[in-house]
């Protein structure tokens, strides 16, 4: 499903952010990414949304080669990528349902089949009463319940989760795991990553550590390790 | 792109207007003073021409012979005079027709006043009344028709036409120098307005490239809202110019002492309208895409 073969990343100034990163990852397998900050871990996945493009080596995804992948079929594959921030980037201009369409708008999706997929999904996220809230009148753990919603609408195959707990207590921190865990178990590949030493060690998943853009630590049903 | 993705662009580029109401109404207003302004010179325009029109068929070259010459030779000339370029028409009146005239115009039911006369007194009179397809080649064929054998006299219309299709070219040039400088006005400014929108809406822009948004589907909002933006521009313009149309071309008639040659050929606002309306509707929605486009291109890098 995802698949980087020695891929490395160095910015304009010379900093190495990902040095020769050799990594893959199953249909339906669910990883935490974790490492101090700067370690690469958000190089990656803007790395995965072909927001950024390697410096060196190749990134397949979903069978997809991303450095041959033209401007114009950009779109077309990164709706197969959902992705989740620490700060939401929810609209506040819109409520939760308005929100969670909005995605499907933008791929155009017709409105019979907006009208099904965004209370489904509601329900799904267990916001499906709260549809017409506006984000500023949820909480921190509801909005990320939205940009949750608003991530897995378009049924990507991959979820790709970065610091999605970063600005929640650790009870809401719990359930967002929670519920990325289910969509993980309908079938979709889910990469989070994460400072949480708590919850990591809670979920027992396969644990990749980075340290200096490299992989220091690749364990599967593993616990954090400090790198 | 899909229909109802058209009606969700349509209700975003709408929404983009709401969002920055100072601006778009900025925008709108310049262009509707710019189409506004070119609809009165229109009118105006369109006003002169039509009086141009109407003049130019009152008047004609009128061709007289030489004494002695009789109808045949008149024909041969005729003929002559039909072969020059830009001559549309030729009306041949002989002395009879022209005697026969004269008697019915002035001495109307009195036909025994004419009695007096033995011969017929027009016995010189007979003309060509020719006419030519443009103004502006009418000196040009009178003065072929004076170079003709056996051709005594051509008289031809006043000079009023002329001045006036002078005044038509001044305002022509006029109008065009406004209307281009209001133009690139309103186009800055529609440009301004969505560059706005843009800032506006950065992360929202980014959140839909990273959900898979096409280019295109990103960048149609901001179109829909420059076209918004002009058709509102045009439409309210010429609705003015709808209502004020007559006050407003008596008005500038009279200013201008054109009021005497314009009785009753005011030309309808139907008619006037039948040119305007396509003309401004297309300049606004020129002007709106215009400034949309280069500024989506500009500050829209997706």
């Amino acid at each position: 499903m995802i698949d980087l073969d020695h891929v490395s990343k160095v910015y304009e100034k010379g900093q190495r952010a990902i040095d020769s990163v050799t990594l893959h990852v199953d249909k339906g397998e669910f990883v935490f990414i974790v490492g101090e900050s700067g370690s690469g871990k958000s190089t990656l996945i803007r790395l995965l949304l072909k927001e950024l493009e390697p410096t060196k080596g190749t990134l397949t995804v979903n069978g997809k080669v991303l450095n041959t992948l033209r401007h114009r079929q950009i779109p077309n594959y990164r709706r197969g990528v959902g992705v989740v921030f620490q700060d939401f980037r929810l609209l506040n201009d819109r409520n939760v349902y308005e929100n969670v369409a909005f995605a499907q708008h933008v791929i155009e999706r017709p409105n019979h089949e907006i009208k099904r997929r965004v209370p489904e999904t509601l329900k799904l996220v267990g916001l499906a009463e709260k549809y017409r809230s506006r984000p500023s009148e949820l909480s921190g753990g509801e909005q990320q319940r939205v940009a949750v919603a608003r991530a897995i609408v378009n049924k990507p195959d991959i979820l790709l989760a970065d610091e999605p707990t970063g600005n929640l207590d650790p009870r809401n921190s719990y359930d967002i795991m929670k519920l990325l865990e289910e969509i993980n178990n309908q079938g979709t590949t889910v990469l989070v990553v994460t400072h949480n030493r708590e919850l990591v060690d809670k979920f027992n998943k396969r644990v990749i550590t980075m340290k200096r853009g490299v992989i220091a630590h690749d364990v599967e049903e593993g616990g954090y390790i400090e790198a | 792109m899909r229909l109802n993705s058209i009606g969700y662009q349509f209700r975003q580029g709408f929404k983009n207007i709401g969002r920055n109401k100072m601006f778009s109404i900025a925008s709108i207003a310049t262009m509707a003073v710019c189409i506004f302004i070119f609809g009165v010179f229109s009118s105006i325009l369109l006003n002169v021409d039509s009086m141009v029109r109407s003049l130019e068929e009152q008047v004609a070259i009128t061709v007289l012979f030489d004494e002695g010459t009789d109808e045949a030779a008149h024909q041969a000339i005729g003929t002559q005079i039909g072969a020059l370029e830009h001559v549309t028409e030729t009306t041949y009146t002989s002395a009879e027709e022209a005697w026969e005239e004269f008697k019915e115009v002035y001495l109307g039911n009195n036909t025994e006043l004419a009695d007096g006369f033995q011969d017929n007194p027009l016995a010189n009179s007979a003309s060509f009344t020719v006419k030519v397809d443009e103004i502006e080649n009418q000196s040009g064929v009178v003065a072929q028709i004076e170079q003709m054998d056996g051709v005594r006299q051509v008289n031809q219309s006043s000079k009023a036409v002329e001045n006036l299709q002078d005044l038509n070219r001044l305002i022509t040039a006029v109008s065009a120098v406004v209307v281009l400088i209001l133009l690139v006005v309103s186009v800055i400014l529609i440009s301004n307005t969505i560059n706005v929108g843009i800032s506006v809406r950065k992360d929202e822009i980014a959140i839909m490239k990273l959900i898979g948004a096409k280019d295109s589907f990103v960048r149609a909002p901001f179109i829909v809202e420059g076209l918004i933006l002009g058709v509102i521009g045009a439409a309210i313009p010429l609705i003015a110019l709808y209502f004020g149309y007559g006050q407003l071309m008596n008005t500038l008639m009279q200013r201008f002492g054109f009021m005497s040659i314009m009785a009753g050929m005011l030309p309808s606002i139907q008619y006037v309208f039948r040119y305007v309306v396509p003309v401004s509707l297309m300049l606004g929605i020129g002007i709106g895409l215009l400034g949309s486009i280069i500024t989506v291109k500009r500050h829209l890098k997706v």
